[in-house]
């Protein structure tokens, strides 16, 4: 044995005696109680909120201002989800500003879902008029609460563009009424196009 | 493929076994004499690959890949059971709600294909063949097993009727037998008393039969002898489903207390229903395993857990997940199983590491199949409180939709990702 792993077996047995019962709290793989808090939602949102479904929005990567908004929003019932009410109050007991400074922090994985391209390039044509807040990327305005919806899955996208047209999602919120507006100009069958676009985009 | 499995396991699990016993080893448990896999560090043993097991697997190597982890599951694969309904409709194949565990062997798990005979909480030990592990901490994830003994004649008979209630062969039969069924037959199905795996779930399936009985047989029925006095689980939502199928005949508070299959008839306290295609699911309890190993109450039936670490009140350092537990205002779902494997891992890695237990309390999403494309759902959300699981709130999707369905069919893709990958 050499000195050097002497040291380190010293070292250990040093650890092993302060995680002796009532010595301070011994380092470890859950130091981060992020962690901890984060479990419930990768049944749905994936593994570090990284989805691989058309459904489930990616939270990796996603602003902590936004996020808190979301969940607020999601917990009072002004956007309004079956799925998402109950686990927004689960969140705010866990602690919301945790749980979005977690997400926050994660890489972004775009979704592995390929739209067709011809979809993407009918897509490209409408997107125009959505450049002003979200962006020539679709990387949107952390300042403005704006959400990047590059590489977010098609299903959700096309989704949420039904709620905010039909005005079931933020009902009434002044800062959505000109995104509103210019989402009743777009017919519905154009949706699927747009999400794929915005989809593909990286 | 079993062999194969088993020196896979061997070869990863890095310790000095005979060259002629690992030679002697593949598909025979007889063979597994003494203890087959000296503990080196600190080892985690999983019973049961499913929801709860398969999770907590995983979640142990993702929290700490310095623990050691050996699950033992009978099956070669993972077979789900949400969406197994679907199968019985022909909207889906058994395959494809079929997965194998590749993806937590690539997470360091050793997968060992086989049945574990004994648990020994005093020696910490776990009965394989003649052979046996040691353990630092147990998770038993054991699903349910059923009780013949409260049906008159089903002792003699047992399987062979099916309950198609664990996905695999027998939803494939039952799938068979109602596609060969005349038009004009009667389907029976019989519900339990509750607690039950999956409270929803035989009135999905009744969706779903009545949904191809409609489209394929129009004059055959389907009969429900439902032993509960009303439908368990999201209730209006299926009854308002029911509309689209005049086809079902509910008979609420009609328990199955008899069957005689020579003239294909149950009974009930008040008559006797002949059927044409029978699937009788049977009360249940906790699988064999948790009450060889007096995990379970006084009742034999299920598992009362501590609602934080979800440790056995009944036998230190074991942690059951899953179907086999009670107590907690949570129903048996795969959703909930999933959660249980993932706070009982982090709960035993703290623990293995002199750590805090954090708060995990559990959530529930579960979506039911109501015809060919569209889907209801309820969601429970909770809080841990002075030790214990309180609800926070449940809600229900206001109606049945595609867009249901479609959200449907990601969480399968996210939570067989959330347990497998």
């Amino acid at each position: 044995m050499t000195t050097t792993r002497i040291g380190i077996s010293l070292a250990i047995a040093a650890l092993a005696l302060a995680a002796a019962p009532g010595a301070a709290e011994a380092a470890g793989p859950l130091d981060d109680p992020a962690f901890a808090k984060v479990i419930t939602c990768g049944a749905c949102h994936g593994v570090n909120g990284n989805s691989k479904s058309d459904m489930q929005p990616i939270i990796a990567g996603l602003d902590a201002a936004y996020f808190k908004r979301q969940i607020e929003n999601y917990a009072t019932g002004k956007r309004p989800s079956p799925e998402m009410e109950p686990y927004a109050k689960q969140v705010q007991f866990l602690g919301v500003e945790w749980i979005a400074g977690y997400f926050a922090a994660q890489r972004r994985e775009p979704t592995p879902l390929r739209p067709q391209p011809d979809a993407v390039a009918r897509g490209r044509s409408v997107a125009a008029q959505c450049v002003i807040c979200h962006g020539e990327n679709g990387r949107g305005d952390a300042t403005r609460l704006i959400p990047a919806l590059a590489g977010q899955p098609p299903g959700y996208l096309a989704q949420q563009m039904v709620l905010f047209k039909a005005d079931t999602r933020d009902p009434g919120d002044p800062l959505l009424s000109a995104k509103k507006a210019l989402m009743r100009t777009i017919p519905d069958g154009q949706f699927p196009d747009l999400a794929a676009y915005y989809s593909s985009l990286r | 493929m079993k062999g194969v499995t088993r020196r896979q396991f061997l070869r990863s699990s890095s310790v000095g076994l005979g060259v002629g016993l690992a030679g002697g080893l593949a598909g025979c448990a007889a063979s597994l004499k003494g203890d087959f896999a000296p503990k080196s560090g600190r080892r985690v043993i999983v019973i049961g690959g499913g929801w709860g097991g398969a999770t907590a697997a995983r979640y142990v190597r993702l929290a700490d890949p310095s623990i050691e982890v050996i699950l033992i599951e009978p099956n070669k694969e993972f077979v789900s059971c949400p969406f197994s309904n679907l199968v019985l409709s022909g909207l889906r194949t058994i395959e494809s709600l079929t997965q194998p565990y590749d993806g937590l062997r690539r997470r360091g798990v050793k997968f060992i294909q086989e049945s574990v005979t004994a648990i020994e909480p005093d020696t910490k030990r776990v009965r394989v063949g003649e052979g046996y592990l040691v353990y630092d901490r147990l998770v038993v994830s054991p699903g349910i097993d059923f009780q013949w003994e409260q049906i008159e004649g089903l002792p003699a008979v047992k399987d062979t009727v099916l309950h198609a209630w664990k996905a695999g062969p027998q939803t494939v039969e039952l799938a068979r037998q109602i596609q060969a069924m005349p038009d004009g037959g009667n389907f029976v199905l019989t519900v339990p008393p509750v607690a039950y795996r999956c409270p929803p779930g035989p009135y999905e399936r009744i969706c779903q039969v009545a949904w191809y009985l409609k489209t394929n047989k129009p004059k055959s029925k389907v009969i429900v002898l439902d032993a509960n006095q009303n439908i368990v689980s999201k209730t209006a939502l299926f009854r308002a489903a029911w509309q689209a199928y005049p086809n079902i005949d509910y008979r609420a508070s009609n328990k199955v207390t008899g069957i005689d299959t020579s003239t294909r008839e149950v009974r009930t306290d008040f008559d006797k229903v002949k059927y044409d295609v029978l699937n009788l699911i049977p009360p249940q309890r906790a699988g064999a395993i948790a009450v060889q190993a007096d995990l379970v109450g006084a009742d034999k039936r299920w598992c009362e857990v501590d609602h934080v670490t979800y440790e056995s009140v009944k036998q230190k350092g074991i942690h059951v997940v899953g179907d086999a537990t009670i107590g907690l205002p949570v129903p048996k779902s795969g959703n909930v199983a999933n959660n249980m494997g993932k706070a009982a891992a982090l709960s035993i890695v703290s623990l293995l590491n002199g750590q805090t237990v954090p708060i995990m309390p559990p959530g529930n999403t579960c979506y039911s199949w109501v015809s060919d494309r569209e889907a209801i759902a309820v969601v429970n959300a909770y809080k841990i409180e002075n030790g214990k699981v309180v609800q926070i709130e449940q809600k229900l999707t206001p109606a049945q939709s595609a867009s249901v369905a479609q959200r449907a069919e990601g969480w399968r893709q996210s939570i067989w990702a959330d347990m497998l990958s």
